[in-house]
């Protein structure tokens, strides 16, 4: 059974992989799919390759997406209660179907960018989604720890953990987690008073990953224009088909640095300029900073905290020590 | 160990500079870790916190991060800093007794009331309890916070039983580091309590409170005073002597060390240097 699933998977990822040279060979691709090995991976998404699916009703990679993780939101309770005494309420599951954004149930829409290039306009499709950050401050400030980057960095909310308050999506530069309101935890803690639902998004198929399958957007998208492979070799193919193309490449240093690498013949700087942010719908700046990392010194500073107190306590204590010594010394001289 | 009798003035020194320093430098960081803490939940917008003058920030968690940070910085160090230092002295006087319970629960019965309170040390039996409670709490908020930072700035992936620990660890202890507090404040609030508060703002509380209510205190200051007479050779000399001097203005036992090189010595007669400091201090 499990050398049935692996020679499967080993062919399939295979052929997405290597729809280009063979740079990545077989052997190191049984491990790209067994994410309990730790592997770091990364996907790259070829925007010269997307065609958007014009000629289905929803594009494949969308599609695959929603049979996977529609059903595994629970059933959204009858009343669901409002919070106080903000009394946003963020209700989708009478639009489950809505996919031209990012909802709790639509974790990968397809953004259409026109461009004029050359004089030529021309359409790029962009598939987008959670980038999977390095560094992703979502889940490093949940105050709950609910939402964790795995070691092969899918970075994946537990949603019987998510209180839904909505931290993630405020500190994500793309404000990717979706909130489904009148699910999860919180309902049985103080509905009303703390939580407000669970937040939703991409989470790399992180379980079909440790099943030794593919995501599903990357095993379904007819033209591969999405990989999934070890960090290294897919960070050196991305790098050449940029070269090959004369291209760009979007989120290796963007947030810190993620685990998604766009290529694109054409600049991200005019992409970015296709798209305005509006909820569910994220922009895609350039150089788009982390946050975050303003504050990494000063935690180094934090970290270093213990030393310093026992550098004080020690200076201190022989700063006593001495001035008492001399005292004595002093009084000794003194009282002949 | 600064302690010493300030009878001219009907005043007792409680708290070194020290002392002083390490309680407010916890206590203020202790706030802001308290309220930036609360601004890392999700609570400045729903709860309209953000539209309160001066609170803008409070959804901004990266802004709430440094402050927190900022905090946890004093606050991590004091911590260090008060039980390696008292430590190394071999100061013991807020931790628990045997018959500690027992003694606070008779203690909190005169609050009421019912029956005289016992005899007390400086510290009363119920706070060296409360001591060692603020203490673990104040332990374990460090080292789970320590965590939560190291995990922040190199280890986002680190593992996640480890992680879901330290932030439930932190969680909780944030709950009963806030309780601690309230109690805190609300011994404070307890009117036999109250001579105490001017002692941990300028050092020094009230002679005839303690004597009253410090019994055992003030019977070891006075012991002290009197232990060098006995075991120490005229012409040689131990720390508590300074101690032992007549102190005329001082605050510190640094600053009376310094004060008591420019008074001059009279006498290397211990027992008559002792019978100064009781005549002063009747
Ligand atoms: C009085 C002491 C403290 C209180 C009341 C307190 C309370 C809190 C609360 C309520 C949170 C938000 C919930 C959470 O993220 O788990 C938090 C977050 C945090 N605390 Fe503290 N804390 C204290 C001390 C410390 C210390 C000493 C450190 C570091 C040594 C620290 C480091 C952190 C960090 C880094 C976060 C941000 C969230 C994260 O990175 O996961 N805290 N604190
Ligand atoms: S893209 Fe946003 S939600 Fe996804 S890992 Fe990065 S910060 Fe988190
Ligand atoms: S990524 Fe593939 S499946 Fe998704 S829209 Fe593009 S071509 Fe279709």
């Amino acid at each position: 059974m499990e050398e049935h699933k692996l020679s499967h998977i080993s062919r399939r990822s295979f052929l997405k992989i290597s729809a280009g040279t063979a740079l990545l060979t077989a052997v190191s691709l049984p491990k790209t799919s067994l994410a309990r090995t730790g592997e770091k991976l990364s996907t790259l998404i070829d925007l010269s390759l997307c065609d958007g699916c014009v000629d289905r009703e929803m594009p494949a990679c969308v599609s695959a997406c929603k049979t996977i993780h529609n059903d595994k939101v629970p059933q959204v309770i009858e009343n669901i209660p409002e919070p106080w005494p903000r009394k946003t309420i963020e209700d989708w599951s009478k639009k489950k179907d809505v996919f031209n954004r990012l909802t709790p149930y639509n974790f990968i829409y397809i953004h259409k960018a026109v461009i004029n290039v050359k004089g030529q306009h021309t359409a790029l499709y962009i598939p987008r989604r959670c980038m999977h950050c390095d560094n992703p401050a979502c889940a490093t400030i949940c105050p709950f720890s609910a939402n964790h980057k795995n070691k092969n960095g899918a970075v994946v909310i537990d949603q019987d953990l998510c209180f839904g308050g909505a931290k993630c999506k405020d500190v994500c530069p793309w404000e990717i987690p979706q909130r489904q309101s009148g699910v999860g935890i919180y309902l049985h803690v103080l509905p009303g008073l703390m939580g407000n639902g669970v937040m939703y998004k991409c989470d790399l198929c992180n379980d079909r990953l440790s099943q030794g399958k593919l995501p599903g957007c990357i095993e379904e998208c007819p033209r591969q224009a999405m990989l999934i492979g070890p960090r290294k070799d897919i960070e050196a193919r991305a790098e050449e088909r940029a070269r090959q193309m004369n291209g760009y490449i979007y989120g290796k240093k963007e947030n810190g640095g993620t685990s998604t690498l766009y290529v694109s013949p054409v600049s991200f700087e005019l992409i970015g300029k296709t798209m305005t942010k509006q909820p569910g719908q994220p922009d895609m700046q350039p150089d788009v900073k982390r946050r975050m990392a303003d504050t990494d010194p000063l935690g180094k500073a934090v970290l270093a905290a213990p030393a310093l107190g026992l550098a004080a306590a020690g200076t201190a204590g022989a700063l006593k020590w001495f001035s008492r010594r001399k005292e004595l010394t002093n009084r000794v001289k003194d009282n002949g | 160990m600064a302690e010493k009798i300030l009878a001219e003035k009907n005043l007792v020194v409680r708290h070194s500079a020290i002392e002083l320093i390490e309680h407010w430098a916890i206590a203020i960081s202790g706030l802001i870790l308290l309220l930036t803490g609360i601004f890392e939940l999700p609570v400045g917008k729903r709860y309209y916190i953000i539209t309160l003058p001066g609170l803008g920030w409070s959804a901004d968690y990266i802004t709430s991060l440094y402050l927190h940070y900022a905090a946890a910085l004093v606050f991590t160090a004091a911590g260090i800093f008060h039980l390696v230092y008292h430590g190394v002295l071999g100061e013991k006087g807020m931790i628990p007794q045997k018959g500690d319970v027992v003694k606070s629960i008779a203690v909190m019965k005169s609050f009421i009331g019912i029956g005289k309170e016992p005899p007390m040390h400086k510290y009363l039996p119920e706070q060296r309890l409360a001591y060692v409670g603020m203490a673990f709490i104040i332990l374990m908020l460090v080292l789970s916070g320590l965590v939560k930072t190291y995990k922040n700035i190199y280890a986002p992936d680190m593992s996640y039983t480890v992680l879901l620990w330290a932030t439930w660890i932190h969680n909780s202890f944030f709950v009963l580091f806030f309780l601690a507090f309230l109690a805190h404040m609300a011994a404070i609030a307890l009117r036999p309590n109250w001579p105490m508060v001017r002692g941990i703002f300028t050092g020094r509380v009230r002679l005839d409170y303690a004597r009253h209510r410090h019994t055992l205190w003030l019977a070891d200051i006075e012991k002290i005073v009197a232990v060098p007479a006995v075991t120490v050779p005229a012409t040689a000399s131990s720390a508590t002597e300074a101690e032992l001097m007549p102190e005329p203005q001082t605050l510190t036992e640094e600053e009376s060390l310094s004060v008591v090189k420019e008074v001059p010595v009279e006498t290397n007669d211990e027992a008559a240097n002792q019978k100064i400091t009781s005549d002063r201090s009747e």
